[in-house]
């Protein structure tokens, strides 16, 4: 990566530029799980597979995007929500409470992936994109295999030979869901979100 | 009529004289319940039970309707994942072999047991959700000493939850005033149009979070945690003698079972007489 790309990028603090951790981040936090409250809980109810794993979770939009543009505001958003939008289709508790490693990966990866690679959030290169793409493969692939196969299996709800079934659910539903959202709302709105006060470019502030 | 989390309940009920901590403390020790009980019946008794709370905190049953679907769906998922998926095992007994695949009543008796563990779970969160409202989750949390910020943030994301709904109403009535229909129309075209909700959408919380912000700004709000706050809210809700006694209920109820279950081996599947019932009548059957 060249000095010039790296002055040029949205996730460089300019000099004299003063960033800091203020009241509008606490309220986009709230505001991000008040989304995926609402959004999750559509996917969650609509094309549900059981426990909390969907055949296309709408909620992932909310929990890929929201650490990209908001850093570790966006990652905690997306480590709660679906704790209310899984309460609300039905999701036991613990079985929420068991996901969090899952959900964590899957808010945190996509956000890291774009900031160490140097990525625009606004996907102006191909490489934006592939970089996005694969972050949300490899997160949702962990979360695939761990859901299913450490809690599911741990709560003793699955059996073996059906793993296969909710792992491709919950991989297929979170990636199919998390193409057909994430490009279009990153390419429509980074280019105004960035310009924000709310705007993280590290991971605070 | 008040609004809860989950709906909308009678003005007069006995839970609102329960204090917010115990239905947190209920919702977290009795969702455990299950996972310590094999034995179907028992399960079973714990779902009237969770019913008749629902009925005497005068919550309308109706609300359990939109929980049949999801019901019936894990249900289906749970037996075909334990049955048609479930692999052969030629150490099980065999109750039937619909088209060729072997049906193992070992394998119906885990998928009963797995699922009559789940009901009682989301009874107790449907409980939890239809009788608490949003300011009890803000008690609970002040109550247990959570700091500002943190119950803050979730009493503010309860409330833009509500909001977001809002919204998404408006946007789709101004969709459809534009001609955008999406009725008729195949799952997958109605999947790539939601989109034209979600973009708004976070458009007008981007814009809403500003507003906020400024808004906070100018009444002077600090969420740091050395700010002596007055806790009005705590006042609306005192922790009463029967709160206290519901607790003691609470925990009693579940160090009992506990010792049922590993000191004296109880709620086990050889204690169930139900599954011994089922289980004699479908090899019965398929013997004959």
């Amino acid at each position: 990566m060249s000095e010039t790309n790296k002055e040029d990028s949205v996730w460089t603090v300019l000099e004299g530029e003063r960033r800091s951790v203020g009241v509008i981040h606490i309220v986009i936090t709230a505001l991000l799980i008040g989304i995926g409250f609402v959004v999750g809980a559509f996917g969650s109810i609509s094309f549900p597979l059981g426990f909390g794993v969907n055949f296309f979770w709408t909620g992932i939009a909310v929990q890929q995007i929201g650490p990209i543009w908001f850093g570790g505001w966006g990652i905690i958003a997306g480590v709660i929500f679906p704790f209310f939008s899984n309460a609300i289709a039905g999701t036991p508790f613990y079985v929420s409470l068991a996901y969090i490693p899952a959900n964590f990966v899957q808010a945190f990866l996509p956000a890291f992936a774009m900031k160490k690679l140097n990525c625009d959030p606004r996907l102006k290169k191909g490489r934006d994109y592939l970089v996005l793409f694969v972050a949300m493969v490899v997160s949702s692939a962990f979360g695939a295999i761990y859901s299913p196969l450490v809690v599911l299996k741990g709560f003793g709800l699955l059996t073996v030979e059906s793993l296969p079934l909710f792992m491709w659910g919950w991989f297929g539903g979170n990636v199919v869901a998390g193409v057909v959202f994430n490009f279009v709302l990153l390419k429509a709105l980074s280019g105004v979100v960035i310009k924000t006060p709310a705007f993280v470019k590290k991971w605070w502030s | 009529m008040k609004k809860t989390l989950l709906g909308y309940m009678p003005d007069e009920s006995f839970i609102y004289h329960v204090h917010p901590s115990v239905k947190v403390l209920f919702l977290l020790v009795v969702s455990l319940f299950p996972m310590f009980i094999s034995a179907v019946e028992w399960n079973a008794a714990l779902i009237l039970f969770l019913i008749f709370l629902l009925v005497v905190s005068r919550v309308s049953l109706r609300i359990i309707k939109i929980y049949i679907p999801v019901a019936i769906s894990m249900g289906t998922i749970i037996l075909l994942s334990y049955t048609v998926l479930g692999g052969r095992h030629p150490e099980f007994s065999i109750v039937g072999s619909p088209l060729g695949v072997p049906i193992y009543w070992e394998r119906i008796r885990d998928a009963l047991v797995v699922y009559f563990r789940i009901l009682p779970m989301i009874l107790t969160m449907v409980f939890f959700l239809s009788t608490t409202r949003e300011r009890e989750i803000v008690a609970a949390f002040r109550a247990a000493r959570i700091p500002f910020v943190v119950t803050y943030m979730i009493a503010m994301s309860m409330r833009a939850a509500g909001m977001v709904l809002e919204d998404f109403r408006i946007v789709r009535q101004a969709e459809q005033a534009r001609g955008f229909d999406t009725k008729g129309k195949s799952l997958p075209y109605k999947i790539r149009k939601y989109v034209a909700y979600m973009i708004p959408l976070f458009a007008l919380s981007l814009r809403r979070a500003e507003e906020f912000t400024n808004a906070l700004v100018a009444r002077g709000y600090s969420f740091r945690s050395n700010v002596k706050r007055p806790d009005y809210i705590l006042s609306r809700y005192r922790f009463r003698w029967w709160d206290a006694l519901a607790c003691l209920v609470i925990m009693a109820g579940f160090a009992a079972l506990l010792a049922a279950r590993y000191g004296y081996g109880k709620f086990t599947l050889e204690d169930s007489i139900f599954l011994d019932w089922l289980g004699g009548r479908l090899l019965s059957g398929a013997a004959a």
